[in-house]
């Protein structure tokens, strides 16, 4: 579904010094997989999934989304968007628009649905996660964790085909995150193509195919759960695991 | 003169009191037209400034808004108005007109500093959201950013306003009749300068007032969403 062929990104530093962030990667996702991406800060996992969207534009290599090659100048990257959801750590919620809102802004806008088509669905989605009561306040009223899951719902009405997660339960307090899991491992039993860059090891364990450890730029190990988290290869992995399980 | 028969020379004697009526009604159309210029001018030049080309680097368009500004920015209104009348509109002799363009113009750049600031400090990650789900640039712009800005550009934009108003005093340069004019007009016919100019000073310190007020009703309004 998603191949990434030889990515790297280069970021400027201020004394014009190149920071690596990316060194190359290889990867190729599948249809219904869910893959998640550990590692250590300052290793590329965030980087690597705003390539994916193309919010942040690698140096060189190419992405192909459903034998489409979306780094090529001339694809209409608003289209390939559309159909890749994405969540952010600080949920990023549009301030201005009640929930309600936040929700049909893109389908209406985009033309992919109408008002009251893009309001049905906008509000089934919401008793899914609990919160049909919240369509008509404004974000600033909600807690973190009401935020990220209608976050997760915006993403959702668009329909998307893929749906990216840039650590979404970072920014949450303790008592949030289970809530947020919960839809996400909701989404993940429907089918749902997943890339998840998170800190949550259970979540990895529990809902990967694959669990990837990024570290220095690159994809130093990839396994599957059981034996990514129980036989480590690289000693990176084993230190890494050794400090936050 | 006792103090009455001073008030009566400034203000009743041969209704001069519809000098400043007449005064103020040109000063404050050449303010109008020049703030409507000034934030339609400026809100392009603003965003020209943000605009830049795929591979993040500033645009051609870029350079000619900040060329723009920097020449506003660098010279003194009385010359630009001064240029504008005797240079550039030669052949026109609507002075309001030259005067709301040439001030429009000069505001415009001021504007342009205060939108770029105000669509700066609205979180990027608004327009991160907006782009992950399709929308474009153009569009995530006009339905989240701006409306968000336009809290952070109230404040500021105000005191442009009212600093736009009090400088069309200058207009006198150019012959036109504003309420500092026609002030200055009837100090030269009365040889009293002490009520004609103050006032003139109380009618432009009332107009003020009376826009902070709106602009404060203005500011309030655009808080909802803070505090629901």
């Amino acid at each position: 579904m998603i191949t990434v062929k030889n990515i790297v990104k280069d970021f400027k530093n201020m004394d014009g010094s190149v920071n690596h962030v990316l060194r190359g990667i290889d990867y190729t996702i599948e249809q219904g997989q869910k893959i998640v991406i550990v590692g250590p800060s300052g290793g590329g996992k965030s980087t690597f999934l705003r390539c994916l969207n193309l919010l942040e534009t690698p140096t060189s290599g190419d992405i192909i989304f459903d034998g489409e090659n979306i780094t090529d100048p001339k694809t209409d990257i608003n289209k390939v968007r559309q159909r890749m959801g994405m969540v952010f750590q600080n949920f990023n919620l549009f301030n201005n628009l009640t929930v309600l809102q936040n929700l049909i802004l893109a389908p209406v806008k985009l033309k992919i649905m109408n008002e009251s088509e893009a309001k049905e669905k906008a509000m089934s989605l919401l008793k899914r996660v609990n919160l049909e009561d919240k369509a008509n306040v404004y974000p600033s009223s909600l807690s973190g964790g009401q935020k990220q899951r209608i976050a997760i719902v915006r993403s959702l009405c668009m329909n998307p085909e893929v749906m990216l997660f840039d650590e979404p339960t970072s920014a949450l307090d303790p008592e949030m995150v289970g809530e947020v899991l919960d839809v996400m491992k909701k989404l993940a039993d429907d089918g749902m193509t997943m890339v998840v860059v998170t800190h949550e090891m259970g979540f990895a364990r529990e809902v990967g195919t694959k669990v990837l450890f990024m570290a220095d730029g690159i994809i130093m190990e990839e396994n599957t759960p059981d034996k990514f988290f129980t036989e480590p290869k690289t000693q990176r992995l084993k230190d890494f695991l050794s400090k936050v399980l | 003169m006792t103090i009455g028969e001073k008030f009566t020379a400034a203000f009743i004697t041969e209704d001069r009191w519809q000098l400043y009526l007449k005064g103020l009604g040109i000063t404050v159309e050449i303010a109008l037209f020049a703030a409507i210029i000034g934030l339609v001018l400026g809100t392009v030049l603003a965003l020209m400034k943000l605009s830049t080309t795929r591979n993040g680097k500033p645009s051609l368009v870029n350079y000619i808004a900040t060329a723009y500004v920097d020449i506003i920015r660098g010279t003194p209104s009385v010359l630009q108005l001064l240029i504008m009348w005797f240079i550039v509109l030669k052949s026109s002799n609507n002075g309001v007109l030259v005067a709301s363009l040439s001030f429009g113009l000069n505001s415009a750049a001021y504007v342009s500093e205060i939108v770029r600031g105000g669509i700066l400090a609205v979180d990027n990650g608004q327009m991160e959201a907006g782009r992950s789900l399709g929308l474009t640039k153009a569009m995530t712009m006009r339905y989240i950013v701006l409306p968000q800005a336009m809290k952070n550009i109230i404040p500021p934009m105000g005191n442009e306003f009212i600093t736009l108003l009090k400088e069309t005093a200058i207009v006198g340069y150019v012959s036109l009749n504003d309420l500092t004019r026609a002030a200055n007009l009837i100090q030269s016919r009365t040889y009293e300068a002490f009520m004609p100019l103050i006032g003139a000073a109380v009618i432009y310190f009332a107009v003020i007032k009376v826009l902070t007020l709106l602009l404060g009703v203005m500011e309030r309004r655009l808080r909802r969403s803070d505090n629901r």
